[in-house]
């Protein structure tokens, strides 16, 4: 059967990818951004995952104003890197796992979360740029993916609780796929930022670093959080942190922090970064430890 | 599940954040064909056009004066109020070959190297900034 091996959450800044492409991550002003992630590149390379489920926002780009999906899943054999005005990212075309993806959907569907189903598509920062900082400047994507986009741009987005609960769903439809394959779940975006107004270049390091602490371990304090508290705390776009819930719903009850990482700027936004292994049930209770020495 | 949401309750709170233009519906709906006409600039064909002729390129869509205005102006701040969102006006800076945080630094009130600054110093703290209303 697939399972759920680990979740990584990351920031999806298109600054980051910019600094990737152009070679400039040694930089003085990147470097420190960068650094946190040398560790993940090299557990990445060890882990070897067959299928990473994506957790991301379009920012405009495959979605405009016409269709706005709360919930949609890329189930098409691959995604191409998108146009955002600048010239497409000379980055590897995203192959996804149709398979998977519209088992998922179906799955999530019977689970009541109406899903939008997505079969042609292109991919923008959002994705992509948390796939360099896992995997670098390869000519191949390491694994196949899938897109799982979340409306964060109008509101109201999906509540925290909403997300932890698909994510949830995610995880019981995975562990009833057939085949034998090794997933993560990621989720991206955040952490505090604001791109907008006069209160531009809102940072707030210590809830940051509260919501980090709380991702490991068996709170869910996390899925109560409500959107008014993003806004006024993280900055207007730092709403982007529900979509980590997803990826934290879907490693059960209790997880174990194997990594992370936080810088204060990248361009506009602090860049955060975590890797979670689920522990499993039993011996989170204590009654597997025996068995697991 | 969590307990239903009073949405009379939950948009008044949108409104209580300093600086801040929170995208809502209301916003959504004022602005549809503004952020549509930014989403136009993500092809190059028509980044050409509206460089040769911004005002005609504008008139072919059924943006209200202002907003048209506003475009012209490149007052950012004034695309929010009247309904544009970020990544929508992000075509309209790209084609000018601005980055985020040029862009952003703009509706501020500090210059853009002021604004780099403050964010290389850890950026702007929340303290004071969270609540029109209650001022903490």
């Amino acid at each position: 059967m697939a399972r759920i091996t680990a979740g990584v959450a990351c920031s999806h800044i298109p600054a980051l990818g910019v600094a990737v492409d152009f070679d400039k991550t040694g930089e003085d002003y990147w470097a420190p951004a960068f650094a946190g992630f040398d560790w993940t590149r090299k557990w990445e390379e060890q882990e070897k995952p067959d299928v990473v489920i994506l957790v991301y926002n379009d920012h405009a780009t495959a979605f405009d104003m016409k269709f706005i999906p709360t919930f949609a899943i890329g189930c098409a054999e691959s995604f191409t890197p998108a146009d955002e005005g600048w010239g497409p990212r000379q980055v590897p075309v995203v192959e996804g796992h149709p398979d998977l993806a519209w088992h998922i959907a179906q799955s999530a569907i019977l689970d009541e979360f109406d899903m939008t189903i997505i079969n042609e598509m292109e991919v923008d920062h959002g994705l992509t740029v948390p796939l360099s900082m896992m995997f670098g400047k390869v000519d191949k994507w390491p694994c196949r993916v899938i897109p799982l986009a979340v409306n964060v741009v109008t509101y109201p987005p999906p509540s925290g609780n909403r997300c932890w609960s698909l994510g949830e769903a995610i995880r019981r439809a995975v562990e009833s796929y057939p085949e034998d394959l090794n997933v993560q779940v990621w989720g991206t975006g955040g952490m505090s930022h604001q791109l907008q107004g006069p209160r531009a270049g809102l940072i707030n390091r210590e809830w940051d670093n509260r919501f980090l602490d709380q991702l490991s371990g068996s709170t869910d304090a996390l899925r109560y959080i409500p959107h008014i508290e993003y806004l006024r705390e993280t900055g207007s776009e730092g709403i982007e942190m529900v979509m980590w819930l997803i990826m934290r719903g879907a490693m059960g009850q209790t997880t174990e922090q194997l990594h992370r990482h936080y810088h204060v700027p990248a361009s506009n936004t602090a860049v955060g970064h975590i890797v979670l292994r689920p522990v499993p049930d039993a011996e989170a209770s204590g009654e597997g430890v025996g068995a697991a020495a | 599940m969590t307990a239903p949401r009073d949405i009379h309750a939950y948009l008044a709170e949108m409104d209580d954040i300093p600086g801040t233009r929170v995208f809502t519906a209301a916003r959504a709906r004022q602005g549809y064909h503004l952020n549509q006409f930014a989403m136009s600039l993500m092809k190059a064909a028509n980044r050409e056009a509206f460089k040769a002729d911004e005002r005609a390129y504008l008139d072919a869509w059924p943006m209200t004066e202002d907003q048209k205005q506003a475009v012209l102006d490149r007052d950012f701040n004034r695309c929010l109020s009247l309904g544009g969102n970020i990544y929508f006006l992000a075509k309209l800076f790209s084609t000018d070959g601005k980055s985020f945080a040029q862009a952003v630094s703009t509706m501020t009130d500090m210059s853009f190297e002021d604004y780099t600054a403050m964010m290389i110093a850890g950026g702007r703290s929340p303290v004071g900034q969270r609540s029109i209303k209650e001022k903490y």
